[in-house]
């Protein structure tokens, strides 16, 4: 605990939010804000502040990290990360104009005008209201989503239709649009253990999944669509733990997902890409 | 040296550290060439002197601690290299190097303006509020004392709640 005693309120109040004062310095700012308005609106900006650098800071765990840089730390030296610097954040290009505008529009609703040029709302909480950050979300981004929570599940949930089942290729075909073959990567220490069918930007996705020897789960992710301009070229990308390489072919959008520790995934995604 | 297979237990654990370790970077380096060149070089000397990593605590305490040395020696060069003399860093309020501004390529506005404060700020920030370091932890991380922390912070959230004046006002 702190003594915060002669320092300035702001800092004082600051030190009160954390829980770093004392039991009898506590009682003081409580009473001291119970009776003085300036004392209240200085530990709601503190507060505001907290609620905003919060949100900001939160995105910069979005920000993928560099695919290389991974693998270097998997495999030891070798690699030079260097020569490949942050990889495509492209999906978060809208989100990028959205995101201050949503929590402009949502604070605004808390500032009220007074004598101080502005003054911060009560709120029951921290300050700022929820912000709806429900933007510019790419299939990637569900696709990364699905497989945080199905890689995590047994054996027996982990797939709908588990390998064995002679009607996968025809079912995930037809509903999804996209002729494909079964790629076999045992030559890559895969196993396949089934397959299922999720939605990803509103449209229907196959999904077949594989795991290695440690029980790391990969998965294979189709959807159809246009012919783009970057039919071919691989993309890598990561969120949080999980590392993705899409791509584009044929009317088809690809993304091989793994564990973003693992330093093989590009020479995964090369074999699916040529087997698929 | 530790065995094999601990060894790769630390790497998978830096991997898992890796973007939170990179968003602690960017609060040191203020731009995102050098937060991941700063990144790959605390890495590196992790994973070579991973044996000293006791297991105790948070693996990002002791990670994030080596990052801000290794960005204070930078620091230390570049000034040499400039002519600007070898004062410490980590004794001066307000640290000289200006955020790139437009320069930089920043994921998205708000980053911008939370690595647009003065430097130390947002690390404190970070460190005790966004990651629930105590006021000690983020002290002897940041190797700076605890009065120093407890100011920057409550400096650090007036100045992200005029951030919230300043992005109505723009948008008004």
């Amino acid at each position: 605990m702190q003594n915060t005693k002669g320092l300035a309120l702001e800092v004082r109040l600051s030190a009160y939010i954390d829980g770093e004062v004392n039991e009898a310095e506590r009682k003081e700012l409580e009473q001291l804000v119970a009776r003085d308005d300036e004392a209240r609106l200085v530990l709601e900006m503190l507060k505001a502040g907290n609620a905003f650098g919060n949100k900001a800071f939160e995105e910069f765990l979005h920000d993928p990290v560099p695919l290389s840089l991974v693998r270097r730390i998997k495999q030891g030296p070798g690699v030079n990360p260097k020569s490949e610097r942050v990889v495509n954040a492209a999906p978060r290009q809208a989100r990028l104009r959205l995101w201050p505008r949503a929590l402009a529009a949502s604070i605004a609703l808390l500032l009220v005008g007074g004598s101080t040029g502005f003054i911060i709302g009560k709120t029951g909480n921290d300050g700022v209201a929820p912000v709806d950050m429900a933007a510019a979300r790419t299939w990637l981004d569900d696709i990364a989503d699905y497989h945080r929570i199905y890689s995590r599940q047994t054996a027996e949930h982990l797939v709908e239709v588990p390998a064995g089942n002679t009607k996968i290729e025809s079912w995930l075909a037809s509903s999804v649009g996209v002729n494909f073959a079964l790629p076999d990567l045992s030559d890559k220490g895969l196993t396949f253990e089934g397959a299922r069918l999720l939605v990803a930007a509103g449209k229907p996705v196959a999904q077949l999944m594989y795991k290695d020897e440690d029980g790391d789960v990969f998965a294979i992710c189709f959807l159809k669509s246009r012919p783009g301009t970057t039919d071919g070229k691989m993309t890598e990308s990561m969120r949080d733990d999980i590392a993705m390489i899409s791509w584009q072919k044929a009317g088809a959008a690809y993304v091989v997902v793994g564990p973003s520790a693992d330093a093989n995934l590009q020479q995964l995604a090369d074999a699916v890409s040529a087997t698929i | 040296m530790r065995p094999a297979a601990e060894s790769n237990e630390f790497r998978r654990d830096l991997v898992s550290v890796l973007p939170k370790l990179r968003r602690f970077a960017m609060t040191l380096t203020r731009n995102a060439a050098d937060a991941d060149d700063l990144v790959q070089e605390v890495c590196e000397r992790a994973i070579t002197r991973n044996h000293l990593w006791n297991g105790e605590g948070r693996l990002e305490s002791w990670i994030y601690a080596m990052t801000r040395n290794l960005w204070i020696d930078e620091i230390r060069k570049r000034k040499v290299r400039t002519g600007g003399g070898t004062v410490d860093a980590s004794e001066q309020d307000e640290l000289s190097i200006e955020a790139s501004g437009e320069k930089a390529v920043y994921a998205n506005q708000l980053q911008k303006m939370i690595l647009s404060m003065p430097e130390g700020l947002a690390s404190v920030f970070l460190l005790v509020n966004v990651e629930g370091h105590s006021y000690r932890e983020a002290a002897d991380i940041l190797k700076i004392p605890i009065g120093t922390v407890m100011s920057r912070l409550s400096t650090a959230r007036m100045r992200l709640a005029a951030m919230i004046t300043e992005t109505t006002e723009r948008r008004a």
